[in-house]
């Protein structure tokens, strides 16, 4: 951050900044769609963004890692030979107006498909997104990201953070890739005085400030039992039923990113797409001779649980894979959301 | 970048009919360079596309010491398979590997070696027990011991019989069920210890097959005396990348694929998930 000059710029200047980015990207953003709803989308003007929204329906992952994604096209020739041909998107891609959360959902994502084998179909994808974020002045009552230091403000990981000051909207950047951001808008910008980082500050603090006066979710305390082992069978066994198997915790979750993968034949050739999965779903873990190692829906909620919770995922991947968004909490049919089940491993008991 | 979900092409070479409905597919990489075989360890697996189809896990049962191809056995039991099965000599399907971790011959060099395998779970070892037998010198005494449900169902029929006469190994095979022309053994596997002369103490068990046999295999050889990291197995999930990214063969935070699929049972012990 400090190698970068946070500068603010006018609210009535925000549509002519936002029309200079799509002159070079795509722009995704916060869209009014169905209802209430609110989703990201690409837009096709300034005016389509939906800057004071609680939070999306969905993250913005599939604009990184797509709910279906081609991997590659082949083609069969007369004399046996096939051609493959890998499908990379690489489209220059702004995000506009994530959230802290969704932002460090991202980071998360970055240690997951950057480790060990690196996924070029995420990493193009990211390589040509810019992120371009929103704090949160004001938590929303399902929100906890202070449980895993995922917001409400970010110190890094952004590429433009941007905090509404009110006339004035501070844009501090993280990035070169958020230098060039700000830099599309011309002389829009200019430099941010002490005033509006003092008034940032102050707004952190009251985001802190509110999300203290509220229970905590016990998160930390859960991560300790499920890493030491000492979460019983039976208490397991006693929230599955809770858990109705959908998946949406899955689909909806910043960091969830288990996958399949599918053939799709078609003219003498095809595509090879890979598709979201989720641990709910037996069908994770069920063998072409019908074993399932993993049967139950006790330790498939077991299972989801160990790998958000755990000091060895934790160790693995970097960061944790919870964020704190509450989508969990809002599309659960259920009651088996990340708050209740870490109060439920605190105290040992399911109500 | 490299990029881990692209298969290579191969072309199958060779087709042996094992039983009814298992086969081994002999390959060879279209574009291999430097060589139409990878370089590989014993049990390590590949991933295996049928174009059009699908693509899924298979152990390799070819040896690195012989390079002219590298092989899997295949049953065919679902849609990859049954599709495998349709293809013959010369038709071109997609590999990526190798892939897990395998074992290295040289670190168990000297030792004696207890092979026990279950029907289709013989493949995934002939790889390690090729490799021993081709440095056969380089290694103590070898045993296989091997059962399937009826004399149909085991695999390498030629093979079994090429064991058999070498005085330098130790070879006893069962069926569950016996037909007109069976006169060997009958019983599950645990029925050949007694007459195979194990001796706890040093000996480095492998074990493969169907998981209630792997069960109480592990069973009598830990109360024979075995240590738990003297019992070797390759684990089978359903593993859909291989890379250690999609998380369906994970148990606890280890993927079989990555840390795996060969691990001793003092190393499964400590999972945080049972096997």
């Amino acid at each position: 951050m400090a190698d970068y000059e946070a500068r603010v710029i006018a609210k009535s200047d925000i549509n002519a900044w936002v029309r200079a980015l799509m002159a070079n990207a795509e722009v995704v953003a916060p869209v009014a769609a169905h209802l209430d709803d609110v989703v990201f989308q690409p837009i096709a003007a300034p005016e389509q963004v939906a800057w004071d929204y609680e939070n999306t329906i969905q993250p913005p992952k599939t604009f990184l890692f797509p709910q279906v994604e081609n991997i590659y096209r082949f083609q069969r020739n007369g004399d046996r030979s096939i051609e493959v041909e890998a499908t990379v998107d690489r489209t220059k891609r702004v995000i506009l107006g994530l959230r802290s959360c969704d932002v460090s959902g991202v980071l998360y994502m970055d240690n997951v498909f950057s480790q060990d084998n690196p996924d070029i179909y995420y990493l193009a994808r990211r390589a040509n997104t810019t992120l371009i974020s929103l704090t949160c002045p004001t938590p929303f009552p399902w929100c906890f990201c202070v449980c895993s230091d995922a917001g409400p403000f970010l110190s890094s990981g952004y590429d433009v953070q941007l905090t509404d000051l009110g006339e004035r909207v501070l844009a501090e950047v993280g990035s070169e890739k958020g230098q060039a951001a700000v830099d599309a808008a011309g002389n829009l910008f200019s430099p941010a005085g002490q005033d509006a980082i003092d008034r940032r500050n102050s707004l952190e603090a009251q985001a802190e400030r509110i999300f203290y006066q509220r229970e905590t979710n016990h998160m930390a305390s859960a991560m300790r039992r499920v890493s030491t082992a000492q979460v019983k069978d039976e208490l397991w066994e006693a929230m599955a039923p809770w858990c109705l198997g959908c998946g949406g915790c899955n689909f909806l979750c910043p960091c969830c990113f288990c996958f399949n993968m599918h053939d799709f034949p078609a003219n003498g050739g095809g595509v090879r797409c890979r598709t979201w999965d989720s641990c709910a779903f037996p069908g994770l873990t069920r063998e072409v001779s019908g074993h399932n190692p993993r049967p139950t829906r006790a330790e498939r909620v077991e299972r989801r649980f160990y790998h958000k919770l755990s000091y060895q995922y934790l160790e693995k991947e970097g960061l944790p894979g919870c964020v704190g968004c509450g989508r969990c909490v809002i599309t659960c049919l259920g009651t088996t959301t990340m708050p209740n089940i870490s109060e439920g491993i605190r105290r040992g008991t399911w109500r | 970048m490299n990029n881990i979900y692209l298969p290579e092409l191969a072309e199958i070479v060779e087709v042996e009919e094992e039983t009814p409905d298992t086969r081994t597919y002999g390959m060879r990489l279209v574009d291999g360079a430097p060589a139409p075989v990878f370089d590989y360890k014993p049990m390590q697996f590949i991933e295996l596309t049928v174009f059009g189809v699908g693509e899924a896990p298979f152990g390799l049962c070819s040896s690195p010491t012989r390079k002219e191809s590298f092989a899997t056995t295949v049953r065919a039991v679902g849609s990859v398979t049954n599709a495998l099965h349709q293809l013959g000599k010369g038709d071109r399907v997609g590999v990526r590997g190798p892939l897990g971790n395998g074992l290295d011959p040289e670190t168990i060099k000297g030792r004696d070696l207890l092979f026990i395998a279950g029907g289709i779970g013989l493949p995934p070892l002939r790889s390690l027990i090729w490799n021993v037998l081709d440095q056969r010198a380089d290694f103590g005494e070898v045993t296989i011991l091997y059962g399937a449900r009826t004399p149909t169902d085991l695999v390498y029929k030629p093979l079994l019989g090429e064991w058999e006469q070498r005085d330098d190994v130790k070879f006893l095979v069962t069926v569950d069920q016996g037909d007109e022309s069976w006169t060997g053994r009958v019983g599950m596997v645990p029925t050949l210890f007694p007459d195979a002369g194990i001796k706890p103490e040093g000996t480095l068990a492998f074990v493969c097959g169907p998981p209630i046999m792997i069960k109480f295999v592990v069973i009598e050889l830990e109360r024979m005396g075995f240590a738990s990291e003297n019992i070797v197995t390759t684990l089978e999930r359903h593993m859909k990348c291989g890379v250690g990214k999609c998380n369906h063969c994970a148990i606890g935070h280890h993927y079989v694929c990555m840390d795996g699929p060969v691990f001793n049972f003092q190393q499964i012990k400590e999972f945080m998930e049972e096997a």
